[in-house]
């Protein structure tokens, strides 16, 4: 079941006199429990389309349909509440909250999501992430103490915490040796089984390419 | 969860370093707030001590005390009319003590008034500094001018006039020294708005203030070092805020893309700069006020709990205004910006 939809959208960047169209009518739809990952050159568009569709920025032209609804006309406080609730965010680097253990990470998450959890509701939902992606025995450490594998895994369990609908995976595995690129897209590849999880993974790297049940090829600007 | 607060305790330092630089500028601005009240009162005490009320002089003395002659009918007719109303003057000069050592006063004469100390023919009361002089009760003292002499009756707290001690002398006694039967003012205290008495000239406390020589100028200059120096702080916590929010902006904009609002990054910054100011304004306030008690009695030195706090919320509104100002880029940052930046 399509839960996901992008249709028609453009994307142009003016700088000064220049216009460049970066995007030129994408087409794609994504699937519940299921990884679409979308492969292209550098520059092609891929993070363009990925940020349009999480709602980072405004499509030029188009539509975006999520849970029957365009977000390409919601205003900055509407799409802030389905990014906090509905979406989760994974990038190339972490971006933990450097002044937060790692279970403070996932806290904020829950606090922001507005996700309402009795106090030991949440502490239990927090270990279970946790053991999730092998990060329990590092709970109330700060991030600077982890390692780039642990922080990315870190980020991953905050990322889904909220039981979000839809995953965005920006080149999750770019700042990682080819051993922890595995782990974590396997990682991803099991949360979206068994959240059930839409998740819409940007990647340029071929080995990746395995754990996605559908490959979608970006270039100038448009899909195949 | 309160984010403001997890931030102070995994970088006390800075917030330390912030707290003190706020402590700091505080506590001198108090001091020197307190210098420059300490000041003035040496220089006016016998005046800002009065209640409320209106100096006149004669309009012909130009707005100079010590040439003002308020003839004797005119000076009994608003004492008649005002019963708490006192007719004063007050001279430059000088006492000879025993060992024949010259002492600069400022002698007073007043009628009789609860406002100012009585005294009778032959006797001087010197404010309490005379004290520390040397000057004992019952010494004699006197004046080249005077053809009697004084026998030094008592001491009073807190009488200056043009940074000297008070002599209250009887009102015989100064018309003898001086060879005048005016008195140079007259006082009604209380009296809100001045009627124009023919030939009188009328001054607030605050105007008459403000004929003392030196007077003037002296609390213009340090009245200017104090609001320069709460102008300075006002840009200093600017500016410290300012360096803090642009340290944190690829902070604010990760946080902004999983959905923080950004009235939840104005409260957290609001938070932590409350947090800071107010324990650094409440040790400077308790500091500054200690500093009160140990400060050398030499020291001209005056400052009130009031005067202190009416400062701190000043400091207070101050770096609220400048860390919302600094706070404006939190509303521009965009999520995409600390995302492409990488790292944080
Ligand atoms: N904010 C922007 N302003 C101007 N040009 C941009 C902006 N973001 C991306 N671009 C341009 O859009 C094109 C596609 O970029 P991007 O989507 O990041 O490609 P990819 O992720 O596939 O490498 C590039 O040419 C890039 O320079
Ligand atoms: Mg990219």
């Amino acid at each position: 079941m399509s839960v996901f939809t992008i249709d028609e959208v453009k994307k142009t960047f003016t700088n000064g006199e220049v216009a460049e169209e970066v995007l030129k009518g994408v087409n794609l739809s994504l699937k519940e429990g299921e990884i679409t990952a979308l492969v292209g050159a550098s520059g092609s568009g891929k993070s363009t389309l990925l940020t349009i569709a999480a709602g980072l920025q405004p499509a030029s032209d188009g539509k975006i349909w999520f849970e029957g609804q365009n977000i390409n006309l919601m205003n900055q406080e509407q799409i802030r509440k389905i990014r906090a609730s509905k979406f989760g965010f994974i990038f190339q680097f972490a971006h933990l909250v450097p002044f937060l253990t790692v279970e403070e990470q996932l806290t904020l998450m829950l606090d922001v999501s507005e996700t309402k959890l009795k106090r030991q509701e949440q502490q239990r939902e927090i270990d279970n992430v946790l053991k999730l992606v092998e990060m329990d025995h590092r709970k109330n450490a700060y991030p600077s103490s982890l390692s780039g594998g642990e922080k990315q895994r870190v980020a991953i369990a905050r990322a889904i915490i909220h039981k979000p609908k839809v995953l965005f995976a920006d080149e999750p595995t770019a700042s990682l040796d080819s051993k922890r690129s595995k782990d974590v897209m396997q990682l991803i590849q099991r949360l979206t089984k068994t959240l059930n999880i839409t998740t819409l993974l940007v990647t340029h790297d071929e080995e990746m390419l395995a754990y996605a049940d559908r490959v979608i090829k970006m270039s100038d600007g448009l899909v195949s | 969860m309160n984010i403001a607060w997890k931030e102070i305790k995994k970088n006390k330092v800075r917030f330390l370093i912030l707290g003190s630089i706020i402590f700091l500028v505080s506590f001198l601005t108090f001091i020197i707030s307190g210098l420059a009240n300490g000041l003035s009162q040496d220089n006016a005490a016998l005046i800002k001590d009065l209640p409320d009320g209106q100096f006149y002089m004669s309009t012909a003395a130009d707005e100079t005390y010590n040439l003002s002659k308020i003839e004797s009918p005119i000076q009994d007719n608003m004492l008649n009319e005002k019963k708490d109303a006192v007719a004063l003057s007050i001279q430059m000069g000088f006492l000879n003590d025993q060992n024949g050592k010259q002492q600069s006063v400022a002698f007073v004469a007043s009628t009789d008034s609860k406002l100012f100390e009585h005294v009778k023919d032959g006797e001087v009361i010197l404010d309490r500094s005379m004290k520390e002089k040397g000057i004992k009760v019952g010494d004699v003292l006197t004046n080249n001018q005077f053809s009697g002499k004084w026998i030094v009756k008592g001491f009073a707290d807190d009488k200056k006039f043009s940074h000297a001690p008070v002599a209250f002398v009887n009102i015989e006694n100064y018309k003898d020294m001086y060879r005048t039967d005016a008195m140079q003012l007259v006082f009604v205290p209380g009296e809100e708005k001045a009627q124009a008495a023919a030939g009188l000239q009328a001054f607030s406390k605050k105007e008459f203030l403000h004929t003392i020589p030196s007077y003037s100028a002296e609390q213009m200059s340090l009245n200017m070092i104090v609001w320069f120096l709460v102008v300075i702080s006002g840009m200093l916590f600017a500016i410290f805020f300012y360096m803090m929010n642009v340290q944190k902006i690829g902070l604010y904009g990760i946080l902004k893309a999983i959905g923080v609002k950004t009235s939840t990054l104005f409260k957290m910054m609001w938070t932590q700069m409350l947090f800071i100011t107010v324990l650094a304004l409440s040790l400077s306030v308790a500091f500054s006020q200690g500093f009160k008690m140990i400060s050398p009695d030499g020291m001209p030195f005056h400052l009130t709990l009031e005067t202190t706090l009416q400062l701190s919320v000043i400091f207070l509104v101050i770096g609220f205004i400048g860390a919302t100002l600094s706070g404006v880029q939190i509303k521009k940052v965009e999520p995409l910006q600390a995302i492409q930046q990488g790292e944080v």
